[in-house]
């Protein structure tokens, strides 16, 4: 491990020189429109600029997932992956021209995850700059239909459809530099749909509000008791309804998600709340529905794996402190397969979902040096024991 | 008037996507190309023009040979930014300096003539919002693989499908159909065939540009059309669908004080050539009103109007040295 360990520094200097190749990638990709299931055109560009940047080969997946490879040496070395998905939270009709100043680039979407796609089509030109040969195959993925209600289809189709053994994987995020994502929480998203009858009927005597019924049931998910071992917990994190201030709302929809390291947990916490909005739909005399939008199952790895020993040692090289925090990302998703892997983050953001989103330059090249050090120690067999 | 130049002469970008044969025409050519861009307070901008056109036309595809940012004097961080991320910057009144300072993007445009190297020289405005590097191969594709076309302009939007029964709106500006397109239709109906004349992007062969006078103002984009038309005709020129340009949206003032300086310039220019005859001077003050305390005021400018001669007409721009030829 030490050989490679050493150089890693010496990338950051060298990356510097291709500054205009990353932040034209970064920008051009990411002043492309991609809302979950509208992908397509930011996919092509990804293709196009893996074709430009002469891979070895050049593809769409059957899912449309595009994807570029750098050969190896061996052929008998598995693939190391590195991917991330292509889909962001940004309306298309917020302007995507970005700005770039001396030291920041502005613009919606860059830390989630126009940033880390950026990087991703900058990696061919990094490793030639760099004059890094890998003994195994590097497979570089654009990932379509990842966020919210997708799923994470982009990747289980890729992994889906790959019938060899992967050595490894990374995932690249925007943001946070520092983070070291290598256990996924089991998560399952759900909505509440609360629907209430527009006709004015004998039922009521007084017609109900759907969003003082939410309301309801926000009070009773916040009554329950979540343990502590295995860790676990409800996040409310969206809420519309209603159709102007003076009248009653009769429509409404709350969106949570349910967290835990044990799938088991999340399962009994999901019945819960189930339970909860069964009986306020019978108290009102309403129609509400609990649906589950998307759904991930708990994986890890251990903190001794020699993955993530190098993955720190190779921050720690770079004065990056690693941050542990469990992702709900591709990553999980790999875990499940038995592919060790793990989720990094780029640069330093801000704003990170709004419209002003900005990402400092300079942290960024160590965060690009730490992604080519990791595939270097995936490369040089941690995961192969 | 011959309506053919529209469709022999008209572009889209995508005509000129294959960037390898482009590098290739060029070499085997052996010309050089400079990109200009003139500036004025646009550090919000002006980096990502150059980060994009650096990393896509000069490390990726060598069509260009250099970058090169004359600046107007700003007082915001354009001139640091650009020299960091690597073009080529000037003040404008530091090149020929024992001249007369005007500022004005022609000024600058025509000072670049003096600094840059290039055989075909592109001229980009530095607030395009939505910057591709498409902006410079489309307009530099005709001057390369046509030898007729000497000049080449760029319109955007899509305005018009050609051959087809679809029509639209040619999507010019408000001062383009307002009063370029109505002075064009009055003296010279063959240049109502350029969609959107006023377009700050043009790329040309250096020997069209050293010929012909700059306006210092707003009048440039305008009397470098008629010259160019007058010296060599329609034909060596072309127009290309960049398609979409995000740019600042000027007030109706701004607008007015712009139009003011396009109908001088143009009058000017046929009063030159003999079409029309002036029985007096005009004036040269743009009149606008605004109201302050409930009190119309007068609002009085006098837009700049000085026009500089072809730069082959200026002593030592011959002798320049090597370096900069």
């Amino acid at each position: 491990m030490e050989s490679y360990l050493e150089e890693i520094p010496s990338y950051v200097e060298k990356i510097k020189f291709i500054k205009e190749t990353i932040l034209s990638n970064i920008v051009l990709i990411g002043q492309v429109p991609s809302q979950t299931f509208n992908e397509a055109r930011r996919a092509d560009i990804f293709q196009e600029r893996m074709a430009d940047a002469q891979v070895d080969e050049c593809s769409m997946d059957e899912f449309r997932n595009p994807i570029g490879v750098v050969r190896g040496t061996s052929d008998k070395k598995p693939p190391i992956f590195v991917v991330g998905h292509l889909d962001t939270f940004i309306d298309k009709e917020v302007d995507h021209n970005y700005t770039i100043i001396k030291d920041a680039v502005y613009g919606p979407g860059i830390m989630d995850n126009s940033a880390g796609i950026g990087i991703l089509i900058s990696l061919p030109e990094i490793f030639r700059k760099l004059g890094l040969r890998f003994e195994s195959d590097i497979v570089i993925a654009g990932l379509i239909h990842s966020l919210g209600k997708a799923n994470l289809q982009g990747i289980r189709r890729l992994l889906g459809a790959w019938k060899t053994r992967i050595r490894g994987a990374i995932c690249v995020e925007g943001g946070e530099l520092g983070r070291l994502n290598y256990y996924s929480d089991g998560i399952r998203r759900c909505e509440v749909e609360c629907r209430i009858s527009a006709e004015d009927g004998v039922e009521y005597r007084f017609k109900p509000n759907a969003i003082l019924i939410l309301n309801d049931v926000i009070n009773r998910i916040l009554t329950l008791c979540l343990p502590q071992r295995p860790r676990a917990r409800v996040i409310i994190g969206k809420i519309s309804g209603g159709f102007k201030h003076g009248i009653i709302a009769l429509e409404g929809t709350l969106g949570f998600e349910i967290q835990s390291d044990s799938d088991q947990m999340v399962k009994t916490i999901f019945r819960d709340i189930n339970d909860i909005v069964d009986g306020l739909s019978h108290e009102y005399q309403v129609d509400m529905k609990l649906k589950t939008i998307s759904s991930v199952n708990a994986g890890t790895l251990n903190f001794n794996h020699p993955l993530v020993k190098s993955t720190v040692a190779i921050m720690k090289k770079l004065d990056l402190k690693p941050i542990a925090e469990p992702s709900g990302s591709e990553l999980s998703i790999f875990l499940s397969q038995q592919i060790p892997a793990v989720t990094l983050g780029v640069s330093r953001g801000h704003n990170y979902h709004l419209a002003n989103a900005w990402m400092e330059i300079e942290p960024m090249y160590r965060g690009i040096a730490q992604i080519v050090g990791v595939i270097k120690a995936i490369d040089s067999g941690v995961c192969d024991e | 008037m011959s309506r053919n130049w529209l469709e022999r002469n008209t572009f889209h970008y995508s005509d000129f996507k294959d960037l390898r044969n482009l590098v290739e025409v060029k070499a085997k050519k052996n010309l050089r190309i400079s990109l200009c861009l003139p500036t004025l307070n646009e550090e919000k901008t002006i980096a990502k023009e150059i980060v994009i056109m650096k990393s896509e036309l000069m490390t990726r595809y060598p069509l260009l040979d250099e970058i090169v940012v004359v600046d107007s004097g700003s007082t915001d961080k354009t001139e640091e930014i650009a020299r960091e991320y690597g073009a080529d910057v000037y003040r404008a009144s530091d090149i020929l300096p024992h001249m007369e300072v005007f500022q004005g993007k022609g000024e600058n445009l025509w000072k670049a003539l003096y600094i840059t190297k290039g055989d075909i020289i592109v001229y980009l405005d530095a607030d395009i919002k939505n910057i591709h590097h498409r902006f410079v191969y489309a307009l530099v594709g005709p001057l390369l693989l046509s030898d007729r076309i000497r000049y080449a302009k760029a319109f955007y939007d899509r305005p018009i499908a050609i051959g087809k029964n679809m029509m639209r709106a040619t999507g010019g500006g408000r001062v383009t159909e307002l009063v370029i397109r109505p002075l064009f239709s009055l003296y010279f109906p063959e240049l109502t065939q350029i969609l959107q004349p006023l377009s700050g992007e043009y790329a040309g062969y250096r020997d069209i540009f050293e010929k012909i006078p700059f306006p210092i103002g707003y009048g440039i984009e305008t009397s470098m059309i008629l010259d160019i038309y007058e010296k060599w005709g329609l034909d060596v020129m072309a127009q290309v669908d960049l398609e979409k340009r995000v740019h600042r949206n000027q007030d109706t003032k701004a607008l007015g004080r712009m139009a003011f300086v396009i109908l001088k310039t143009f009058l000017n220019r046929i009063e030159k050539l003999g079409l029309i005859e002036k029985k007096k001077e005009m004036f040269n003050e743009m009149i606008q009103y605004k109201l302050e305390n409930d009190t119309y005021k007068p609002d009085i400018r006098q837009p700049a109007d000085h026009e500089r001669p072809p730069m082959i007409s200026v002593p030592g721009y011959g002798e320049r040295p090597a370096s900069l030829k």
